[in-house]
């Protein structure tokens, strides 16, 4: 559990107002599309954020952005004081997708250290099981190890993928609709997971969602983004106590923070003019 | 027979495994025997001549009294299909990674494997014998022009349906592409690669028996063809139930080698 604990000393020791990433003026063409305009964005270390806005409004796009995957046509953005291809290089990004994408042919150990065995060459056989293993307890599957990904469900699956990305022990966990394929109660009871995982490694995560619930449930801070082009039209602080767990959502705060951030969406679904 | 005592539930077990491959092997034997039956009956009652239409009778002693030509003739046919299919499947495999490792001479290679694709390889035959003669070289050659395609085909499809967040991941952590196209391409592509690979086992015994026909000294092909000069269609027949009893072979043979090399197919998952 030593990662765990030098997680949790970073944490610690992080002033709050220490930026991890930030994004200045960030606009992104593709084809002849713009489809991110001018982004600025800030989220400090140790922060859960979530993006939320309407469908294709260029929410993974941002992301792939942030994750070096996809380079913007103008402005700059920067992890811990590095570009965001320096950042991947050196193994400080962790994405989660909607699929899974295990490896059907390999175990839940196997497909949990995956990518660090491509990440880090040096690792022996026996280390890469050791960390895979230590990941999978994390997440809460330390009994599946030797499960294929035919035997696990949807959630499950998930979970694996969310091991994967910690075993890369990652400064920021990018998610995009990682519970976008599940049902609501395994939604819920994922949910609650990760911001377990949250507070226990001292990651910074970035979260895409359609779920404003979600979002209120789990975040410290929203950006809202607006549609055609892309564009972040509102960001709101969450003003709720953790740990939160699922009974959060019957605090009259929550609902109130809901309320607000459904009517900042709904405005932000309006196409707005360029500037 | 054994002489230990069948105990009740090794007994039933039985009878339950049984009763399940006669489900299945039933209705296909019973139809099987029924149209034998009826050729039989036909040829008799309407006085078929035996150079048209053989009756199964005549083909079954037919395949008795030649028995050990037949069986020289099929061990060479098999040679030369297990030969051609192998040589196919690598060939087709390695197309398939040079199309897509390299990605300009992929661009280059694969319009022209699909505009060869279209031209008639049958017709190739008596061209190959020109080249090579009528030992196992054109046979092989044929099978190859035949069979490859369909393994190039079906690996690359496979290859092509790999979810691109997967590949996002790969790129996320700087996967070169040598290691993406081992890691993940190769190993994704090989359910569909097996789909084109018992293609292959198929239209490899097609490629011998054209080759055979097209010029050959040996194999079930030419028995096919020299029988059918003498009007001894009894012996045709009986070359051709060969033919078709080494088809299946090959079939069921690409396909153990299926569960084989693709043991994460759930129905195996406990191997
Ligand atoms: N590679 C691309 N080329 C052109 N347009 C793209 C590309 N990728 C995404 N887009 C467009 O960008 C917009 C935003 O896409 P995306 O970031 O996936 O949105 P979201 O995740 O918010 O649904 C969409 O209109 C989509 O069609
Ligand atoms: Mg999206």
């Amino acid at each position: 559990m030593s990662h765990l604990a030098h997680a949790n000393a970073r944490k610690q020791t992080a002033v709050q107002t220490d930026e991890l990433i930030t994004a200045n003026g960030v606009s992104v063409v593709l084809g002849n599309q713009l489809i991110l305009q001018n982004i600025d964005l800030s989220i400090p270390q140790g922060s859960f954020v979530s993006l939320i806005g309407p469908s294709g409004c260029g929410k993974s796009t941002l992301l792939k952005v942030l994750a070096g995957l996809v380079t913007p046509t103008s402005g700059s953005v920067s992890i811990a004081g590095l570009s965001a291809t320096e950042a991947a290089r050196r193994r400080m990004i962790g994405l989660v997708f909607q699929d899974a994408n295990l490896l059907p042919w390999k175990n839940a150990v196997d497909n949990a250290s995956m990518l660090l065995s491509i990440a880090n060459r040096s690792l022996s056989r026996a280390e890469l099981q050791a960390r895979g293993q230590e990941m999978l307890e994390l997440v809460g599957l330390g009994d599946a190890s030797n499960k294929y990904p035919h035997e696990l469900s949807g959630g499950m699956r998930q979970r694996v993928a969310i091991a994967r990305a910690l075993a890369l022990d990652p400064a920021v966990l990018l998610m995009d609709e990682p519970f976008g394929a599940l049902d609501a109660i395994t939604r819920d009871s994922m949910g609650q997971s990760l911001l377990e995982i949250w507070q226990r490694t001292g990651k910074t995560i970035v979260l895409v969602t359609h779920s404003i619930d979600e979002a209120v449930h789990l975040s410290n801070h929203v950006h809202v983004l607006g549609i055609r082009p892309g564009r972040i039209t509102e960001s709101m602080d969450i003003d709720l106590p953790y740990p939160r767990d699922l009974s959060v959502a019957e605090d009259p705060e929550f609902v109130k923070q809901a309320v607000h951030l459904r009517m900042l969406l709904r405005a932000s679904h309006q196409p707005g003019g360029a500037s | 027979m054994t002489d230990q005592p069948v105990t009740y539930s090794a007994d039933s077990r039985l009878a339950s495994i049984w009763s399940a491959a006669a489900a299945s092997w039933l209705p296909p034997i019973t139809l099987i025997l029924a149209i034998v039956v009826a050729w039989e009956a036909a040829v008799r009652i309407f006085s078929i001549s035996s150079f048209i239409i053989p009756a199964p009778t005549e083909v079954a002693k037919s395949l008795v009294a030649q028995w050990d030509t037949l069986m020289q003739a099929t061990l060479v046919t098999a040679g030369e299909i297990l030969f051609g299919f192998v040589v196919s499947v690598v060939v087709g495999i390695a197309i398939a990674l040079i199309i897509v490792r390299f990605d300009w001479l992929g661009r280059a290679l694969y319009p022209l494997v699909v505009l060869f694709q279209n031209v008639p390889k049958v017709a190739l035959a008596p061209i190959f014998i020109l080249w090579f003669g009528y030992g196992l070289a054109p046979k092989i050659g044929l099978i190859l022009v035949i069979a490859f395609f369909p393994v190039t085909l079906s690996m690359l499809a496979g290859m092509k349906s790999v979810d691109h967040s997967l590949l996002l991941l790969m790129n996320s952590v700087g996967a070169s592409r040598t290691q993406i196209l081992f890691r993940i391409l190769v190993p994704h592509s090989l359910p569909s690669l097996m789909a084109g690979t018992k293609i292959a086992a198929t239209l490899s015994v097609i490629g011998a028996i054209v080759g055979e026909f097209a010029g050959a000294s040996d194999g079930l092909g030419y028995i096919i063809q020299f029988a059918s000069t003498q009007l001894d269609t009894a012996l045709v027949f009986a070359a051709l139930l060969l033919v078709s009893v080494l088809g299946v072979a090959f079939y069921y043979a690409a396909e153990i080698l299926e569960r084989i090399v693709v043991p994460w197919r759930p129905k195996f998952n406990d191997a």
